[in-house]
């Protein structure tokens, strides 16, 4: 009983840990938008491919520019294609996911064989298909990103609703002759955002993931924008003399990574059910 | 050593939690002699299936373990229970069909015991296999053996898991709720089975159940468990037909007995478990106990030799019995009249199986789920619907809400025929009371939130005062403190959240009611409250009631007329005392004769054929599974609907007469050996 | 339902996704803002060099008879030309889909096998310090993109340890050695993130297995551990691990793209890039049917795969 007694070693819990950390990114990069040390796109042939110094902490790339000034003014690309493509996957997939659910039938036919379509697709080259005809951009990549997600969010709400719609508490609201918008209000939703919102989490990682890889491909922003991704790109060409053109892009991207799966994994444990009937039980 | 084959001494388990230690068994003594069938009886959470477990050593590392004594023939269970797991102790869990491996054949998984503890010869072991099949009354069984588990229906899966247990020739078989997840028609072949088995094996068996009915069945002594303590212990019939703790009495006195139609009220234990993070030093019983008084907050020791009993105001209360709640003061005269409240005639309902395509192609398979039944139930009346699962009482429940599709038939109400598509005004009128107080709820909604919802959609009342107001008497209704309404559902106890469900339905103020299984998941002396309250309410509001149940005793408890269904087909319809005497349908004989009931002691499982086949279309649908066959004629002309009595009629070919010849489910020598509880 | 009728069903199903992709791609390259012509030419293009090629590729044709036309040669074996290199794409394809075949072999080979044995061996040392670790090193190596891998893995193994040739690819005949030394890096890269992903999943699958009422009533009968874990626990705990797998396969074809373009693989996914950025559209547009007809066999066989290993598809009906 003593055991059980002594005060237990404290560790921050995933959401605390996570949500602290993309806190300071997302503020830093907010900021970096509009401030940053040095200019992020000012040349300067005299200090080309420094290395991090009290001057520059992240070193210069090869026109001289301040790497640090790049990474913070470029980070804000990252988490938009990351929270954007998600939105776009949350707003459009769900209510088809709901449609599908009570339009037993037709409509659910048509929109379900859609969505295998679209996930027949390698999610990669979905990316892909989309940018290589028009001409690149972070609107696009936001938008190709998204439209990657949208099957797996309908088949999601599609599921939980299902499910739902079974419980007696739904059959209560039938029987009381509720119409489909009162029992989707009332009833479903409210009880099938946690797993929505779980799958939300993972997303905006693989999301983050995918835009950036489509952007270390050129199939993103541009230069002389500073995406991470396409800094990373950029800096390849010289790895060996000045590795941290690559590598402070890269290391502050796993950074947000990091943080962002620590969020999904922490809101995981605290909404999933089955993860809390385990803990209760 | 003592001739006790099984010997347990001061048995305590605690589980460590996050809040603190759950003390799930504290000093639980039993024992049971070489061949010697000891019933241990208890309600959720009284801890009766950690002591299968703590004699397995299989309770985890989260548990702590501590005993005077735990041994079986000599062999320490307390350190070294691996030793003869498995070997000397077999074991049956409840719920057959997720304890065999879905991916193991049937074979594999029977003889494994053989290969492991007796090391027999595999073709050897295979043989054996298949006997053992033949000896648990499998059909088939060489064919079974190359079987997968989900080709079996659920009787023959726990018959395999009694085979798997048995496999290794053990001396004690340790069975936990056997039947609890199977037809009251399987549960009989089953118990009966195993009688057998312990006769011809000489086998000890522990038999953990919350079914008083079966432990007085196929036990000869019995442990009654309350949270984590022994209340009574005790010879079967000491036990069970002449208790003298007041926790058996309540138990006994809760339950609702086919034997005793109508017994007026039951009488349910108040209350719930006691926290068992905390330990009352005193009887834990105390805070629910009719008959506590002081001293009853002292440790309680065990009185009598034979018959110990944990109270000591056991012989002040020797003569008691357990007090019937009272009914309320405010009974309105029930308005019962002859004239038909709802009519639903040849309703159909069926399930098809593939998809819009296959429908639009015409070849869609399907299951016709109810079959052209006809029901008529008048105002204030309730009329019970029996039979197993799967024989469709359900669908025809949300049939005549309208709640599901129908293929045929019309639906009356109250005069006005209901569209397939109901109105508002049906729909204020009938409503519906579920089984499972766990998801009949939204989880995300107060008590209040619940109620008010309902209230607001049918306009019951106007304004925020009025509607708060009609919560109130709603919760008043169900006998709920009014500040329940700002708790969340899984602030509730089982029997609480059900009272919610109960006072959603009438909020609109109903003249019908549809019960599905409304009291079949919860704990006996919860049930007594819930069935009491019903009863109430159809006397005070005059609400009739369609009362879907598989408990027979149940519906004998609350029902005015009984519909017995098998397979869509309501085979017997009739007032209660009718239906419970013969004449009656075979399949209603059967379902009768399998009920294990208190006091009637050991008797023959009913007749039947084990293998539940498919009924044939065009005859009767028990035809397959009756034990009165009269012939071909059964097989493939669709039975007369014969008037026994008043009201009271029979779907089957045998004559009226032969009908009234059988004989009375409840035998003679059960009948005049009324037990007392 | 019979095992014939179930593959019948899936083939059908294979085929009409196919069927569905050629137009969704077919879809997607024409009817997109960015003329054909134009992606081809460039902007400054003049209007008759354009009105030239659109006549010369069969542009102002209606579209459905442009579809009918690709679809018909496409399934006559006739896969076009690249525009770019003016070479029938057919054995370009072929030539960059075997030596991407040989990356995804050897990286899907070490993902099943290492995500399933690391998978396993973290369930069976559930709460230890191992199986910690373990999960630590998972989350972290999920969170880090395939390309800043191969980045680190140049930087190490071939610009400080000089040890691997850092881009590349070296034919079979120039020697075992360099062949093989050109495909550790890229495939070492590919399998990083999928190997903990695969791993991640086996062990809570094993983990909810282990929980079952199964594996205690197998524990309660007494039987050796040894026979609990690997016989049965182990055959249900893989099934999901199968459809995990089948989901990674399409991550894997995203991730070769990616790795093939960092470590200037030959391959099919740095062919497609360079259909993009060359706007090589008949190339890119077969490239795209190739890897999606590759995704969903592989798809096909990981649902076949289940289906057998699973008794309750694979074996059918009542007996008693």
């Amino acid at each position: 009983m003593s055991v059980l007694a002594m005060p237990r070693l404290r560790v921050p819990s995933p959401l605390a840990l996570g949500g602290t950390l993309l806190a300071v990114i997302v503020a830093a990069t907010l900021v970096g938008i509009f401030v940053t040390p040095y200019d992020p796109t000012a040349f300067s042939v005299r200090v080309r491919l420094q290395p991090p110094s009290l001057l520059h902490p992240f070193g210069t790339d090869e026109f001289g520019r301040d790497v640090l000034s790049r990474v913070l003014a470029g980070g804000h690309l990252s988490l938009a294609t990351g929270f954007g493509a998600m939105l776009i996957s949350l707003f459009v997939g769900v209510p088809l996911g709901l449609i599908a659910a009570f339009h037993r039938g037709i409509v659910q036919e048509v929109i379900m064989r859609a969505v295998d379509l679209l996930i027949a697709l390698p999610p990669v080259l979905l990316g892909l298909l989309v940018l290589a005809v028009t001409p690149p951009g972070l609107g696009k990549t936001i938008a190709a990103v998204g439209l990657v997600y949208i099957p797996i969010l309908v088949r999601l709400t599609r599921a939980v609703a299902l499910g739902l719609l079974e419980e007696d508490f739904v059959q209560a609201a039938r029987a009381r002759g509720e119409g489909a918008i009162p029992i989707l209000w009332h009833e479903i939703l409210p009880n099938a955002w946690p797993p929505i919102i779980v799958e939300c989490g993972l997303r905006v990682t693989f999301a983050i993931l995918l835009g950036s890889a489509l952007s270390f491909l050129g199939l993103g922003p541009q230069p002389p924008a500073s995406e991470w991704g396409l800094m990373i790109a950029e800096g390849r060409d010289f790895l060996t003399q000045a590795p941290w053109v690559c590598l402070a892009p890269g290391l502050c991207l796993c950074v947000l990574l990091v943080s962002v799966n620590l969020v999904g994994e922490g809101l995981r444990e605290k909404l999933d059910p089955q993860l809390r009937g385990r803990a209760h039980g | 050593m003592v001739d006790a084959a099984l010997h347990v001494e001061g048995l305590s388990v605690a589980y460590a939690t996050r809040a603190g230690w759950l003390k799930a068994l504290d000093g639980v003594s039993l024992s049971i002699p070489p061949g010697g069938v000891l019933g241990l009886v208890g309600e959720s959470g009284s801890g009766k299936s950690t002591v299968v477990l703590a004699l397995l050593g299989l309770l985890g590392p989260s548990a702590r373990v501590d005993a005077q004594r735990l041994d079986f023939d000599g062999h320490d269970l307390l350190h070294n229970a691996a030793s003869i797991r498995g070997r000397r102790v077999g074991v049956v869990f409840q719920d057959a069909a997720a304890s065999l491996n879905p991916a193991l054949t049937i074979g594999t998984q029977v003889i494994e015991p053989m290969r492991t503890h007796l090391h027999t010869e595999r073709r050897a072991a295979w043989t054996r296999g298949t006997e053992l099949l033949d000896e648990m009354g499998i059909p088939r069984p060489a064919e079974v053996m190359h079987s997968y588990p989900h080709q079996l229906s659920g009787g023959m899966k726990q018959r395999v898991g009694i085979a798997t247990a048995l496999a290794s020739e053990p001396d004690l078989l340790l069975l936990d709720e056997p039947t609890t997840a199977l037809d009251v028609t399987i549960e009989a072949q089953i118990l009966s089975l195993l009688d057998e088995l312990r006769k011809r094996r000489n086998l000890a068996m522990l038999l953990v159940s919350h079914n008083l009915g079966i432990v007085d069945r196929l036990c000869d002594s019995v442990s009654v468990l309350y949270a984590g303590r022994l209340a009574e212990s005790g010879t079967t019939s000491a036990v069970l037909h002449h208790p003298r703790h007041p926790y058996t009495k309540g138990l006994l006195a809760a339950l609702p007995r086919p034997d005793r139609p109508h017994a007026g009220r039951l009488a349910p234990i108040p209350g719930g478990l006691p926290d068992l993070h905390t330990l009352d030093p005193g009887c834990n019983f105390r805070p629910r106990c009719a008959f506590a008084a002081e001293g009853c907050e002292q440790p309680q020791t065990s009185h009598g030799a034979d018959h110990t009993v944990s109270c000591h105001r056991v012989e002040e209360v020797a003569d008691l019995s357990w007090p019937i709640e009272a009914a309320p003061t405010a009974t309105v005269s029930t308005k019962r009249t002859a004239l038909p409240l709802l009519e639903a005639e040849t309703m159909s309902a069926r399930f098809d199986s593939g998809g819009w395509l296959a429908r639009l192609l015409g070849k869609a398979g399907g299951v016709l789920a109810v079959d052209r039944v006809s029901l008529s139930i008048r105002t204030g009346e309730v009329v019970g619907l029996v039979g197993e699962s799967g024989c469709g009482k359900s669908t025809l429940g949300r049939l005549l809400l309208r709640l599901l599709p129908a293929r045929t038939g019309t639906l009356r109400f109250g005069g006005g025929v209901v569209e397939a598509q109901a109105d508002r005004d049906f729909r204020r009128r009938a409503q519906v009371v579920f089984q499972n107080p766990d998801t009949s709820l939204n989880p995300r909604q107060t008590v209040s939130v619940i109620l008010q919802r309902a209230v607001q959609w049918f306009a019951m009342a106007h304004g925020t005062a009025a509607v708060a107001a009609e919560i109130d008497r709603l919760l008043d209704l169900v006998r709920l403190p009014r500040h329940y309404a700002s708790r969340y559902p899984h602030q509730l106890s089982g029997g609480e959240k059900q009272r919610v469900g109960i006072a959603r339905a009438l909020a609109s103020r109903p003249e019908f009611l549809v019960c599905d299984e409304a009291v079949s998941a919860l704990d006996v002396s919860v049930q007594a409250a819930i069935l009491n309250l019903l009863r109430d309410l159809r006397d005070e509001l005059g609400v009739a009631y369609l009362f879907i149940s598989h408990d027979i005793g149940v519906i004998a408890h609350i029902a005015d007329r009984v519909a017995v269904m098998y397979h869509g087909t309501i085979v017997e319809e009739g007032p209660v005392e009718d239906v419970l005497h013969p004449p009656y349908h075979p399949y209603t004989e059967l379902l009768l004769s399998s009920v294990p009931l208190i006091g009637k002691g050991r008797r023959p499982s009913p007749a039947q054929s084990t293998t539940a086949a498919k009924p044939v279309t065009g005859g009767c649908k028990f035809a397959a599974r009756c034990s009165r066959r009269v012939g071909q004629i059964c097989d493939s002309v669709t039975p007369p609907l014969q008037q026994a009595g008043p009201g009271h009629t029979i779907l089957c070919h045998i004559p009226l007469l032969e009908l009234a010849a059988m004989p009375h489910w409840l035998g003679q020598q059960a009948l005049s050996e009324e037990p007392t509880p | 339902m019979h095992m014939a009728a179930f593959l019948l069903k899936r083939i059908a199903g294979l085929l009409g996704v196919l069927l569905g992709m050629s137009v969704l791609i077919f879809g997607i390259v024409h009817i997109l803002p960015g003329n054909v012509a134009y992606a081809i030419l460039g902007e400054f293009a003049s209007p008759a060099a354009i009105a030239t090629l659109e006549a010369k590729l069969g542009l102002n044709d209606p579209l459905p008879v442009q579809y009918w036309r690709w679809l018909s040669a496409m399934l006559q074996g006739d896969f076009g030309m690249s525009l770019v290199m003016s070479r029938p794409a057919a054995p370009l394809i072929a030539e960059a889909l075997g030596r991407s075949a040989l990356l995804a072999g050897f990286s899907f080979a070490l993902i099943a096998a290492g995500g399933i044995a690391l998978g396993l061996y973290a369930a069976t040392h559930h709460g230890r310090t191992s199986d910690k670790v373990l999960t630590l090193a998972q989350f972290v190596l999920i969170a880090v993109p395939e390309f800043f891998w191969a980045i680190l893995a140049v930087l190490f193994f071939a610009s400080w340890m000089n040890l691997l040739p850092a881009t590349g690819y070296a034919p079979m005949s120039s020697g075992v050695a360099s062949w093989a030394a050109h495909l550790v890096l890229p495939v070492m890269v590919l399998s990083f993130g999928l190997v903990a992903h695969v791993s991640r999943l086996t062990r809570s699958s094993m983990l909810e297995v282990l929980d079952s009422r199964y594996v205690l009533a197998a524990r309660a009968r007494g039987l050796p551990e040894g026979r609990v874990l690997w016989r049965h626990a182990l055959p249900n705990a893989l099934l999901p691990a199968i459809t995990v797998l089948a989901i990674d396969a399409g991550l894997l074809i995203g991730g070769i793209v990616v790795v093939e373009t960092v470590f200037a693989y030959p391959g099919l996914g740095r062919l497609l890039v360079f259909a993009i950025e060359r706007h090589d559209l008949p190339l890119l547009q077969v490239g795209m049917m190739v890897v999606t007809a590759v995704y969903a066999v592989a798809n096909l066989i990981a649902e076949l795969l289940y289906a057998m290993l699973n008794p309750r598809i694979r074996v059918a009906g009542a007996t008693a």
